[in-house]
């Protein structure tokens, strides 16, 4: 496996993690910024980078901040928000050529860094806050991604499942925040919730590209005008026991196809001994085509086109997917509820445990092909507070017993089964 | 075997075509630790009427294509994607309008692997019951897109603007058109369209390309596929007007979506002329349209498009159209201020300063892509079957003009030709 390491040093109160290599022809940078999810900053925080991206101290309109990383040879700049364990995290990203691949004047790491060095912390101002035009402007476009999520149904279902299982914990809250909490935010307000979120925030800069540590702390220093103090760290996510018993929600909307979904919980997290054993058990049971559920529900069954598990190791959560005929209901929910069964007692055959394996340490061995997926692969250490290598995980993962998957299996359980149906009433009664 | 070598982009490509008529590109990546394959078929949504050579002409039903794509994965031993599995390989495929492409990416076995991708597809398994068995499977990928109001919009406005041309039908089908196919019609598409003359191999990434070629070729020499035989398609004539100037679907949506475009009549289909067209009309529709242009910014701050607004050039044999815009307060509106604007600048010509600037963003882009092995196969075979290459694309931008740009503008918005797709819910 390639042996190219990240190189780890501080600013301030971020760290930095450069990943010097040849290989790409461009340079990947990605900021991670995270603090606790909590009801009441949830909105705010997801605002913030909305209104960052509309321009910057030198580029303040946001026509010339656009154009500016299009001079950069189209440089990709973007954002994402989401929920890693019980913290709610922005990450800007920018993606930009290698200046050898073409005649440019400027050099386009150095430029790239002071963009988004000032992106984060050097914003268009007025009056000492934000510009009240692009704040409303913004919470605007908020509103309207939260409106939207209802029209992809899949992601609609897979939200309100999370949501109705974690009803108790800030971790039901979308990594967009709250709609009804824009109308109270302004311009003013917004600028001093961003200055302490800078101030209390966990901050990490990733650089991949043909750079060295030393060049990349040279080159912050002068980009980040971030507030004084030294690194914090993330701190452990409270991982909940499932409901005794599982609940049952079935929400009605028109639909043509039913979207079956279900959330489990389970007490191992990515830094435990046991997360690889895990790993494994839900790749039996459903992260791919050769899986419990793809071939019992799918090939065998008839009754979806996809159907699936995806476990998230940052909050002990492991949810279902399927699309299905809204009759089929029952027998989908006992196909499933069969399935989780087999994998308690150790039901699955030895060539599902090795193909799994394979397909996991194939998993492992592509991200290292690829800037972004190291970075983030890496960032599951930063997060967790563990240090695992794509090569101690694949190690772990060849090493994992069936008895070890069957442990873990014990260790998930069920708490919600969500249904989303059409309006019509049916004979059976959903 | 052929070595192409591309210095500016330190990149070398090899190819060669087998005696059966498969052709074979390799690009090595040295330093990557994955490889990625696809194995593609010159037969896609569109390709519903046709003639084999020495055959009668047939016409096919809706969706086909699409139906021959999943059924491919099973053979007589069981589910291919185990196959894959035990070998550490991820395996996929997708059909689109003219296309279908089968693809693994895997990090060892890789000569497995593509022996395993090349043995499968020429391996047709088609029983009366597993044939019916896939009937539900795909009934519910089609339900699944029938409430993706994106897709909708999009399907929608090519309904719109084609009258005759299949492009027009669903790559999935519908409901009853999939319920009619039976394993002979499969057999007969798989006959007509996956002999090895109609099909090229791609793979990409960290593999030794000297003997890679030489497994494929041994590979191949062991199975008998006979002459190929010349392909007749069928087109009816498309009539240049459009089938509909505004088609409403009813879903619920948070706000209406809107997406309209132009119809073009085919320019060159194949060949240098054809791909500076592609590539100028999207150079066109960024500079006009794109998230640095004053139009979009004007446009998002009257609230009337949100960030997922764009556009898009689709061209491929016999048709050629645009698609703009995403979802809106008021579809109305956003048609009348973009065709507006769209009008002006046919006038006053695109400004050379935003022209210069889009160039330079889509070459970066285009830089950037080639980190991706996933990208590059996909591009490399849909430029090569329109006799175009990929790794020259920086130099065709680099030779566009803005009059040429001018020139594709004025052509392509015709008011008598477009056609626009709504979906609301109320």
């Amino acid at each position: 496996m390639i042996t190219e390491q990240f190189e780890r040093g501080s600013i301030g109160r971020m760290r930095l993690h450069v990943l010097p290599t040849k290989r790409f022809k461009t340079f990947s940078l990605s900021l991670f910024v995270g603090i606790p999810l909590t009801e009441s900053r949830a909105t705010s925080v997801a605002l913030t980078p909305f209104v960052l991206r509309r321009g910057t101290s030198s580029y303040p309109e946001t026509i010339s901040f656009r154009e500016h990383l299009d001079d950069l040879y189209g440089a990709g700049f973007g954002f994402d928000l989401y929920k890693r364990g019980d913290y709610q995290i922005v990450q800007m990203r920018l993606d930009i050529i290698n200046d050898r691949f073409v005649s440019s004047e400027e050099p386009l790491l150095k430029e790239a860094i002071r963009f988004l060095g000032e992106a984060l912390t050097s914003p268009a101002l007025d009056n000492g806050h934000f510009r009240e035009k692009y704040v409303e402007a913004e919470k605007r476009t908020i509103a309207k991604r939260i409106e939207a999520i209802i029209n992809d149904k899949i992601r609609y279902a897979s939200e309100r499942c999370t949501e109705e299982m974690c009803k108790d914990e800030p971790y039901r809250l979308l990594a967009l925040g709250r709609k009804e909490e824009l109308a109270g935010i302004d311009a003013a307000s917004l600028y001093s919730e961003y200055r302490s979120w800078l101030s209390e925030a966990v901050i990490d800069l990733y650089v991949s590209g043909d750079t060295t540590l030393e060049e990349i702390e040279s080159l912050a220093k002068d980009s980040f005008q971030l507030p004084g103090g030294s690194p914090v760290a993330y701190s452990e996510p409270e991982f909940r026991a499932p409901r005794v018993e599982p609940q049952t929600i079935v929400e009605r909307l028109d639909v043509a196809q039913g979207k079956l979904n279900m959330g489990l919980r389970t007490d191992i997290g990515y830094a435990s001994a046991d997360y690889p054993a895990l790993l494994v058990y839900n790749g039996i049971l459903g992260a791919f085509p050769h899986s419990k559920l793809f071939v019992n529900v799918r090939e065998k069954a008839s009754l979806a086109y996809y159907a699936s598990s995806r476990l998230d190791g940052h909050k002990g959560l492991l949810t279902i997917q399927s699309g299905i005929e809204i009759d089929n209901y029952e027998q989908a929910v006992r196909i499933i509820r069969e399935q989780l069964a087999a994998m308690k007692e150790g039901s699955f055959a030895p060539e599902d445990l090795e193909r799994t394996k394979a397909m996991l340490s194939n998993q492992l061995r592509e991200l290292q092909d690829s800037a972004f997926e190291r970075i983030a692969f890496d960032f599951n250490n930063v997060l967790s507070g563990s240090n695992r290598t794509g090569e101690s995980l694949l190690q772990d993962v060849t090493s994992v017993s069936p008895e070890q998957v069957t442990a873990a299996a014990n260790r998930v359980g069920l708490d919600t089964i969500y249904f989303l149906r059409d309006r019509k009433e049916a004979a059976a009664n959903g | 075997m052929a070595r192409e070598e591309y210095p500016q982009l330190q990149e070398t490509l090899l190819h060669e075509k087998l005696d059966n008529g498969l052709d074979v590109f390799i690009l090595p990546k040295p330093g990557f630790t994955k490889a990625y394959a696809t194995f593609a078929t010159s037969y896609g949504s569109v390709d519903n009427r046709f003639k084999r050579e020495g055959h009668d002409e047939v016409r096919v039903p809706d969706g086909i294509a699409h139906f021959l794509e999943h059924k491919m994965f099973e053979e007589p031993e069981g589910d291919i994607f185990s196959t894959f599995a035990s070998q550490g390989a991820s395996a996929n495929a997708f059909t689109s309008f003219d296309r279908t492409v089968y693809l693994f990416s895997a990090t060892e076995s890789i000569e497995k692997n593509v022996e395993t991708l090349l043995d499968f597809v020429q391996n047709p398994y088609f029983t009366d019951e597993n044939v019916e068995k896939e009937k539900g499977i795909i009934v519910q990928e089609i339900n699944m897109y029938r409430d993706n109001a994106d897709w909708r919009v999009y399907f929608g406005l090519i309904e719109a603007l084609y009258t005759k041309h299949p492009v027009h039908i669903d790559i999935a089908g519908t409901p009853e058109s999939v319920r009619s196919i039976t394993k002979e019609m499969l057999y007969e598409c798989y006959n007509t369209f996956y002999h090895p003359s109609n099909m090229s191999l791609f793979l990409v990434g960290g593999v030794d390309a000297e003997a890679m070629m030489e497994r494929i070729k041994a590979n191949q020499s062991r199975k008998n596929f006979g002459p190929g035989g010349e392909i007749e398609r069928f087109f009816d004539e498309e009539p240049e007007a459009v089938r509909t100037p505004r088609l409403v679907t009813k879903l619920p949506v948070s706000l209406p979506k809107c997406m309209f475009g132009f119809k073009e009549i085919p320019g060159p289909q194949r060949g240098e002329e054809a791909i500076r067209r592609e590539l100028a009309s999207k150079l066109m529709l960024e500079s006009l349209l794109g998230a640095s242009s004053p139009l979009y910014q004007e446009l998002y701050d009257d609230n009337l498009i949100s960030d997922g607004f764009g556009y898009e050039y689709n061209t491929g044999p016999g048709y050629s159209f645009s698609v703009i815009g995403g979802e809106t307060r008021d579809p109305d509106e956003l048609i009348k201020r973009v065709t507006e604007a769209l009008g002006r600048a046919a006038e006053s010509g695109i400004d050379e300063r935003i022209f210069e600037r889009t160039r330079r963003k889509r070459i970066g882009s285009y830089l950037r892509m080639l980190n991706s092995p996933e990208a590059i196969a996909s591009e490399f075979t849909r430029y090569r079957s329109r006799g175009g290459d990929l790794f020259k694309l920086v130099e065709a931008y680099e030779s566009l003009t803005i009059g040429e740009l001018n020139a594709r503008l004025r052509e392509h918005v015709n008011p008598s030709r477009m056609s626009a797709s709504i979906v609301r819910g109320d």
